[in-house]
């Protein structure tokens, strides 16, 4: 989903009575961390789509990680859709991490494998 | 031969239910049960085909509607901030500080668990709306959380003490091709403007709508309730029309890994499904 509240101190242009569906206080926001993994599930849902990745430690052991990222209802009027990501894709994410320190986070930016790069937040719409 | 007393109660089942719906063309016994809701006696007038006409003489408001809240036109100040009472003034002060000095962290309601925001938050989520015209009605649809609003334009009074709701209770008039809708019953845990929760059961919400140019949709709210404003707060939102859009189904609880705890903390689930 969009951060209507960052939006409008960013630009200054909130009024009132605007709702977030919620806070971003499970997320450095603004933090950028960068991950490479292999898509294992990539779920097209309300009321944020959410992407499941796993990513191989140097130790060889494998992690999965999860991302919350933008909803259907933005994403899918910018060009997403079910059919953006597949699983077995290999991906590089771009994501704001959890202050937790939990594996995942909000992804902010899809690197596929054909080199497409998906932009998910408002503020990096061209 | 088991069978025939399921498949008779299911013919019964369904030649109640075409009675029931009253369907048109609903297959071959469309016609008794057209019979049946004509013999009624009707507990409304029925919109005739004049009253269906004169929908045309409103303005066009056909197509989805998205709300831009990032771009204030050109040359429109900035909202006047909101004169408090001295029981909400600090709460809401507080609030203003956390956000400017941590954008996003304090936000924190039951909305993070799908219960959706209440008039007139409803109106100022981040997905589009759309407005559909009935003789009598006019019904917002709301894509966030699949909000429905329905106006009566039929007249009617607004109710003296109607139940409580997060929408509320709406009547409206049309003013030339401005709607005005006057909402009241709005739950009183409900977020009257952002960063307040609460406010009393006698808060009244005036929305006064209108196209501000041939594809921009202008809403003027007006929030009063004096135990959480000195004086009537009133702000300005704009929707810019998108023709080609549809709205979405949006339903929170299919995959909301976001929560508020019970003392208010926000909290997100890293839970997969069952089964994978």
């Amino acid at each position: 989903m969009f951060r209507p509240l960052l939006w409008a101190v960013a630009l200054g242009a909130i009024g009132a009575a605007a709702s977030a569906h919620h806070s971003t206080a499970m997320f450095e926001w603004g933090k950028e961390k960068t991950v490479d993994g292999t898509v294992d599930k990539w779920e097209w849902t309300q009321p944020h789509t959410f992407l499941w990745v796993m990513v191989p430690r140097k130790s060889g052991k494998v992690e999965q990680y999860g991302f919350e990222g933008m909803s259907p209802s933005w994403l899918g009027r910018r060009g997403w859709g079910l059919k953006s990501i597949s699983r077995g894709d290999k991906v590089k994410l771009v994501y704001y991490p959890l202050r937790d320190g939990r594996n995942g986070g909000f992804y902010v930016r899809v690197t596929l494998p054909d080199g497409r790069t998906l932009e998910a937040l408002p503020q990096r719409q061209p | 031969m088991k069978r025939a007393p399921i498949v008779l109660a299911s013919t019964v089942a369904a030649l109640a239910l075409a009675a029931l719906c009253g369907c048109n063309g609903a297959g071959p016994n469309a016609g008794s049960a057209q019979k049946d809701a004509a013999a009624a006696p009707a507990a409304a007038p029925t919109p005739n085909a004049s009253a269906y006409a004169d929908l045309a003489k409103l303005p066009d408001w056909s197509g989805v509607w998205e709300p831009t809240r990032m771009a204030r036109p050109a040359g429109e100040k900035p909202p006047e901030p909101p004169k408090l009472t001295p029981a909400y003034a600090p709460k809401y002060a507080a609030y203003q500080e956390k956000n400017r000095t941590t954008p996003g962290i304090n936000f924190v309601s039951n909305v993070a668990n799908c219960v959706p925001a209440g008039l007139p938050g409803s109106m100022q989520q981040p997905y589009p709306i759309e407005f559909l015209f009935t003789p009598g009605r006019v019904t917002i649809a709301i894509e966030t959380y699949s909000v429905v609003r329905r106006i009566y334009t039929d007249g009617s009074p607004l109710p003296a003490e109607p139940d409580p709701s997060y929408q509320g209770t709406s009547v409206g008039h049309w003013e030339g091709d401005t709607l005005v809708v006057e909402t009241t019953g709005i739950l009183p845990e409900t977020a009257p403007i952002n960063g307040i929760l609460g406010h009393s059961d006698k808060m009244r919400v005036t929305e006064r709508i209108h196209l501000s140019a041939p594809d921009v949709l202008e809403i003027t709210t007006t929030v009063d309730d004096p135990t959480v404003f000195v004086e009537p707060y009133t702000f300005t939102a704009h929707y810019q029309r998108h023709r080609d859009w549809k709205i979405m189904e949006y339903v929170c609880a299919q995959n909301n890994h976001d929560f508020v705890d019970e003392k208010g903390n926000p909290g997100f689930s890293l839970e997969r499904k069952p089964g994978e």
